[in-house]
């Protein structure tokens, strides 16, 4: 478990992180949403007591990270994937980090095993691709067979099966009873990943709930319908009291209604149905909504944030 | 999917320390090809150039006056690499240090030992000893090396037990044994002379973080500072030029100790040793404060 109480941190005159509180709880994935430069990685950094809290404290199962005994038994961390010096091999930079913690060296082949790249365990890691350094900081993070795990920006540079593989992993972590910490600026990731979920946005603790319950809270069902018949249906459901927009291409967005209740009513009256969707793309909006106060850098034009195919 | 099918050893005794520590940072240092071209830098330049330079001497011996001759002195020209060895083993003393940073990797090495000083002092072990055994082995060779030179071009030893000093009346050029007054302590403290150099790099690569930065103030240290002194009036400068490390370097290497040569303006060899150990441990020492006080 990792609770964070009232952690803050200042870069100078600028608040990186202000006032955070929250809980992460073992066997379940958290998220730990926010834009980019919302205080992710400032806020895993203090975890693992590489930067100072301005105020306020954050531990590990209770315990200060500086108080670990075995650290990289306890917590494995991936923070940047390219953080490894260019001219070390997979395999050594791997066993530098094994011995420092008495972890056999046998451990260093298992993990690179498990992470897909024991056939380039004697490449210089500056060869890698930026998918194959994210899998070797994973490997890294895995090394002490920790009970807690963090991982920031973990599926960035990973192609579709790449990111399936992580959000698998994570998931078997979890499931195993550990504590899984994951950063993202990706709203649509954490939600198939994450079962809770912490959002920050300027430093500040903007929820700390349950994706199920974030989505729920935050979204308005929507369904979108096509009938040849559209100006017929869109009476007939707002007589049920839904609400209706329209979209061109004979289509409906429809709101305030299930879409069992829509097909239902629309049978009814007898209107044929073409489509009867369920929306739920939404949940992209809803992070971009609630967190578009505390962006610090805005784009010039709207931007696409469904960076990852899911 | 299981993730561990290897029992790791408990984690109830015992902490990750010290001995953690130095065994990790060796194989960083080993394993990264730079650490072995600089340390083969510092064997083939240390013997090449004093191989040379004590050829070059030897071949001026027949031209040389008497107060020439007198400070002809064997040893030193046997230690000539270390004017280039010096600025080799600062690079990898920075260098250790600063590509951590630059690279990032400074965060996973302070995650995986929290308590920050054992990281600086397994750092600065691991590259003491390797500079170490390089420099002495280089510097006893390069001695052997050089009398073997000096005895092909028809020097001859001095007879057991003399004094180096004795010299002055020496007819031939004069090769000196190790068993020589003075001459096993010049070639040793070559070695200590550079390893105390490599771990002030060490403590500068911790303090500036940034390689160029801490590279141009070592070489400011040994070379621009001196210069700097000289331009002083010669009233200043003297009674300054001898706490200079690169002259306390000299201190520690030169035999020949006429009076109107070095003595005065330089330490003697083991008052030197100890000032520039203590020049190491304060660089080091801010360093660590550096390191222990910031964010990684």
């Amino acid at each position: 478990m990792i609770e964070a109480a009232g952690l803050s941190k200042n870069y100078g005159r600028t608040r990186a992180v202000d006032g955070l509180s929250f809980e992460v709880r073992s066997g379940v994935v958290t998220g730990f949403l926010g834009p980019n430069g919302s205080g992710k990685s400032t806020t895993m950094r203090m975890v693992l007591g590489l930067d100072r809290p301005t105020a306020g404290t954050v531990t590990v199962d209770g315990r200060h990270y500086h108080d670990l005994k075995w650290p990289l038994r306890e917590v494995g961390a991936l923070l940047e994937a390219n953080a490894i010096h260019p001219g070390r091999s997979a395999r050594n930079h791997l066993l530098s980090l094994a011995q420092s913690n008495a972890i056999p060296g046998a451990r260093v082949d298992e993990v690179l095993g498990l992470v897909g790249l024991e056939a380039v365990a004697g490449r210089k890691a500056g060869k890698f691709s930026l998918g194959m350094s994210q899998r070797l900081g994973i490997a890294s993070a895995l090394l002490g067979d920790p009970g807690v795990l963090l991982f920031d920006e973990p599926v960035n540079g990973l192609d579709p099966e790449g990111i399936l593989w992580v959000r698998t992993l994570l998931q078997s972590l979890a499931a195993e009873g550990r504590t899984v910490f994951v950063s993202s600026h990706l709203m649509s990731e954490m939600a198939l990943t994450a079962t809770d979920l912490v959002v920050i946005g300027r430093g500040r603790l903007i929820a700390d709930t349950t994706v199920d319950d974030f989505i729920s809270s935050n979204t308005e069902a929507t369904v979108l319908v096509r009938s040849p018949e559209v100006d017929r249906l869109a009476g007939v459901l707002t007589s049920i009291g839904a609400s209706v927009a329209r979209r061109g291409n004979g289509s409906l967005l429809v709101t305030k209604a299930f879409p069992s209740v829509i097909g239902d009513a629309a049978h009814t009256a007898g209107i044929a149905l073409h489509e009867l969707t369920p929306q739920q793309a939404s949940l992209e909006q809803v992070f971009m909504d609630l967190t578009s106060d505390a962006v610090d850098y805005h784009g010039g034009a709207p931007r696409t944030t469904d960076e990852v195919p899911s | 999917m299981t993730t561990v099918t290897l029992p790791l050893p408990p984690t109830g005794t015992g902490r990750a320390g010290i001995r953690h520590a130095i065994r990790s940072e060796w194989t960083k240092l080993r394993s990264v090809r730079s650490t072995w071209i600089a340390l083969a830098v510092v064997v083939v330049a240390g013997i090449g150039l004093s191989a040379l330079v004590s050829s070059i001497e030897a071949g001026r011996w027949a031209g040389l006056g008497p107060a020439d001759r007198a400070q002809f002195d064997p040893v030193r020209f046997s230690q000539t690499g270390v004017f280039i060895s010096q600025f080799v083993v600062g690079v990898i003393g920075a260098l250790i240090v600063t590509s951590e940073y630059s690279t990032g990797s400074i965060r996973t090495t302070l995650a995986s030992m929290p308590r920050r000083t054992t990281v600086l002092a397994a750092k600065g072990i691991v590259i003491a000893a390797a500079v170490f055994v390089v420099t002495e082995v280089t510097a006893f060779i390069s001695f052997f090396v050089s009398q073997a030179v000096l005895t092909a071009h028809g020097g001859k030893s001095l007879p057991a037990g003399s004094s180096i000093v004795t010299q002055v009346r020496s007819p031939v050029i004069p090769v000196v044994t190790i068993t020589d007054s003075g001459a096993f302590r010049a070639v040793f403290l070559c070695g200590v002379y550079l390893t105390l150099l490599t771990l002030m790099a060490v403590g500068i690569g911790f303090a500036l973080r940034h390689t160029a930065g801490a590279i141009s103030l070592y070489v400011g240290l040994l070379l621009v500072i001196p210069l700097v002194i000289q331009i002083l009036p010669s009233s200043i400068s003297g009674s300054i030029e001898k706490f200079l490390p690169s002259n306390l370097g000299l201190a520690m290497v030169v035999v020949t100790t006429r009076k109107t040569d070095f003595a005065g303006v330089l330490l003697t060899p083991w008052a030197a040793t100890g000032l520039l150990a203590l020049y190491a441990a304060g660089v080091v020492v801010l360093g660590a404060w550096a390191l222990l006080r910031r964010d990684a």
